[in-house]
């Protein structure tokens, strides 16, 4: 970490909740505080907490409060990824119902378009119900996004699939599904054991399946190019502080939360691991990321 | 976790005992203890805030029991204190001592602590042999301090009983363990599976799995029945118990100790919990035994439900000793919009809930017998039909279900509509733009938080 970056973790403003605070989930479906949030704070202070923490220039701060004013509070779903020490970011926009033009793809695009560019823009004609890119600290130093993510809904079974965006065109990415962790158990037992990548003879569930985040509202299991995934989403703080030891993130980011943890206390928060197994048989935790809404 | 935290995960009905925790001096070294470590940082409940907590049973008749805990407390002279206020207070019908029983040994000592108003004797006995208990508490003639210490209640009008922790040293010597209680009076039996409580990666190797250690805690629940013993487990899964399923109890007594100790209390979980029977009585396995040897998805047996499913409650609850102010309702997740609709009359409505979404908020209310419909309120739109337009509102109604009088109905919206109308100032807005400003198109530029 930067001195720079020290310095800001230090100087940077909290964001209180205020009455007007929605609270969503990482598919933008709202829920409800765990506890009376007055006094308490934003789950965008994790975005910020962790572009402190990487020394991110101040460019992306300004592109990111761009993206949120543009799509409007509470509208934005932020990821925070992390692999092997590294961290970026992905956005998500969702508007499922066409409601707000504001979050349709062209006009985020617009927003950030002093800091930083896109090298492929969806056709919205394309039924898309959410769409998403990653971000890198130095993005908005007048970078390119290289890649848009797409995502299209099932019929009727709640999941989808994804499509990378890029000059050099469409690409079919991953598919996922959304279960509820105990009434959809043998679905959700069966879509985990359906992996190319794991070979469960050799490897037992519970290194994939973790029971300390298994009390979740829901789960989501991905089937990705190189890699099997699950997420869990509803978490409470405490298993976010689990997951952070469990999957090594930065001590910046641990004591940030734990320092703060009764401010967090009111919120649920997703996360995700994706996940493949070694030629020795051992799993490997591929990257994981974990997700707030500013 | 907190106290709370835990108690979602335990048997929901009975709370009527209240275990207080003395000290945490011990003259054993049990390998598996669930306070070694808080041995050297735990203290105490104090005095006086046990004596306020009996005081205040007198009145609510919450507890019926009082067990007294640590550590060892026997070694502690302030016990005597503690029991006799237990004891005078009149407010508990019975006052047990959870022991090693070592000190039992001394009968002056006993018959002390039971003049003093103990009538419970709740003592640890691991092993079935001297050899093997004294193993596991690390000290040598404690078997046999305890066994005259069981032989010393037989002569006063006393519970006898005992525990034994489920753990992998152990799992051969269940059945002789029951040998050993039986022949000194004991009348209850408890197993309890070993909490894996600072050692959460078992390095002492001491959990026992399922296959192994369950076969034999079978043959000794049998052994209690065949002598007329009343058997109690914890901590185990009840489908691996079979005729034994209904010994499982893991209710927990609400207890005083440092709130840190349940930080480390360990979280239990299983797979087929929704699909379960016994999902509200059983725990399932711990996370680190998940950890360890996996979900046990094939071993473990879940008894198809014959009642739906219900999540566990994850609601705040409270101390054992919190004032009934505390106590009262705590707020839900939106109170300024659910002030908009204080003060309801009950025969009018009652709202469950307020959620808030992309561009409303949105009021379940139910009303008349089991009725029930959603208020909206969406952004003030001159163009949008509405039942009523606020200084910041649109407010309309949907989703009405179950069946109700017309006139009922009238009433809510009425009651409802005039407390919005009134109490929509225009501070609270549905606009998720409001006061965020577009910044000025400059790279580099460090916008401050607001
Ligand atoms: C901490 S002890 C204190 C009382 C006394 N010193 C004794 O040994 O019984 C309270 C009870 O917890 C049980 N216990 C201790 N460690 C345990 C663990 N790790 N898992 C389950 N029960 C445990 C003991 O057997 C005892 O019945």
């Amino acid at each position: 970490m930067s001195e720079a970056a020290t310095q800001s973790v230090v100087a940077r403003p909290l964001v209180p909740t205020t009455e007007e605070d929605r609270y969503f989930d990482y598919c933008l479906q709202p829920y409800d505080p765990v506890r009376d949030p007055r006094g308490k704070l934003r789950s965008e202070c994790l975005l910020w907490n962790s572009l402190d923490v990487v020394g991110a220039p101040p460019s992306l701060d300004a592109a990111l409060r761009s993206v949120q004013a543009t799509a409007g509070r509470d509208m934005t779903v932020f990821g925070i990824k992390h692999h092997a020490g590294r961290l970026w970011w992905e956005l998500y926009f969702y508007d499922r119902l066409k409601e707000d033009s504001a979050v349709q793809a062209d006009s985020i695009i617009e927003s950030v378009s002093p800091w930083f560019s896109f090298a492929a823009q969806p056709r919205e004609t394309v039924p898309y119900f959410m769409f998403s890119f990653d971000l890198f600290p130095d993005t908005a130093e007048g970078g390119e996004v290289d890649v848009v993510n797409l995502y299209l809904p099932y019929y009727e079974v709640q999941g989808g699939r994804s499509y990378k965006l890029s000059a050099a065109g469409l690409e079919m990415d991953n598919v996922y599904r959304f279960l509820h962790p105990k009434t959809e158990v043998r679905e959700m037992l069966h879509e985990i054991h359906q992996s190319v990548f794991v070979d469960f003879s050799r490897v037992s569930l519970s290194q994939v399946l973790l029971p300390e985040l298994i009390d979740c509202n829901r789960v989501c299991v991905a089937k990705k190019r190189f890699a099997d995934a699950i997420y869990y989403s509803g978490i409470d703080v405490g298993q976010l502080l689990y997951f952070f030891r469990k999957f090594e993130y930065p001590e910046a980011i641990q004591s940030f939360v734990m320092e703060h943890r009764s401010e967090f206390e009111h919120l649920r928060f997703d996360v995700g691991i994706d996940y493949s197994m070694r030629p020795d048989g051992s799993v490997e935790m591929v990257k994981s990321g974990y997700y707030g809404t500013i | 976790m907190n106290d709370s935290a835990l108690r979602d995960q335990v048997h929901p009905t009975r709370f009527r005992d209240l275990a207080v925790t003395v000290d945490f001096h011990c003259n054993s070294a049990c390998t598996f203890c669930i306070v070694q470590e808080g041995m050297n940082n735990y203290r105490g409940v104090p005095f006086e805030r046990f004596a306020a907590i009996a005081d205040e049973n007198l009145r609510s008749h919450k507890y019926d029991r009082v067990i007294f805990t640590g550590g060892e407390v026997t070694l502690e002279e302030s016990l005597f204190q503690f029991v006799t206020y237990a004891r005078n207070s009149g407010g508990f019908r019975h006052v047990r001592l959870q022991t090693n029983g070592r000190k039992l040994a001394d009968p002056a000592f006993t018959r002390r602590l039971v003049d003093a108003g103990i009538d419970e004797f709740f003592v640890s006995i691991h092993g079935d042999t001297a050899e093997l208990h004294d193993q596991i508490t690390q000290r040598p003639g404690s078997f046999d301090e305890l066994v005259r210490g069981l032989e010393n209640l037989s002569a006063h009008p006393v519970r006898r009983m005992t525990n034994t922790v489920v753990h992998r040293t152990n799992v051969k010597a269940f059945e002789g363990i029951v040998e050993v209680a039986q022949s000194h009076g004991v009348i209850e039996m408890e197993f309890w599976n070993y909490l894996p409580m600072e050692d959460h990666d078992d390095e002492a190797n001491l959990i026992a799995p399922l296959t192994n250690g369950l076969p034999s805690l079978l043959g000794a629940l049998d052994r209690c029945a065949e002598f007329g013993i009343r058997s109690v487990t914890k901590y185990v899964p009840q489908c691996m118990l079979g005729a034994h399923g209904d010994t499982l109890d893991n209710s927990q007594p609400d207890t005083i100790i440092v709130e840190t100790f349940w930080d480390e209390f360990p979280r239990f979980a299983c797979l087929y919990e929704a699909e379960c029977e016994h999902s509200e009585e059983c725990l399932g396995l711990s996370h680190d035994y998940v950890r360890k040897f996996g979900w046990e998805e094939t071993t473990l047996t879940p008894v198809p439900r014959t009642r739906p499913w219900t999540p566990r409650d994850v609601g705040v609850q409270g101390r054992p000793d919190e004032s009934p102010a505390e106590t009262a309702q705590a707020p839900g997740g939106h109170p300024a919009w659910e002030a908009l609709l204080e003060g309801l009359p009950g025969d009018a409505g009652r709202m469950i809930r307020v959620q808030l979404s992309r561009n409303e908020a949105r009021f379940s209310l139910e009303f008349g017998e089991g009725a029930s419909l959603d208020l909206v309120l969406a952004s003030r739109d001159e163009d949008a039909p509405a039942l009523l337009r606020t200084t910041s509102f649109n407010v309309f109604y949907s989703q009405v279900n179950g069946s109700y009088e017309p006139p009922h109905l009238e009433r809510l919206l009425r009651e409802v509509c005039d407390r919005i109308e009134a109490r929509d100032d225009g501070s609270l807005s549905l606009d998720s733009r409001k006061g965020l400003v577009q910044l000025k198109r400059e790279r580099n530029e460090r916008p401050q938080v607001v």
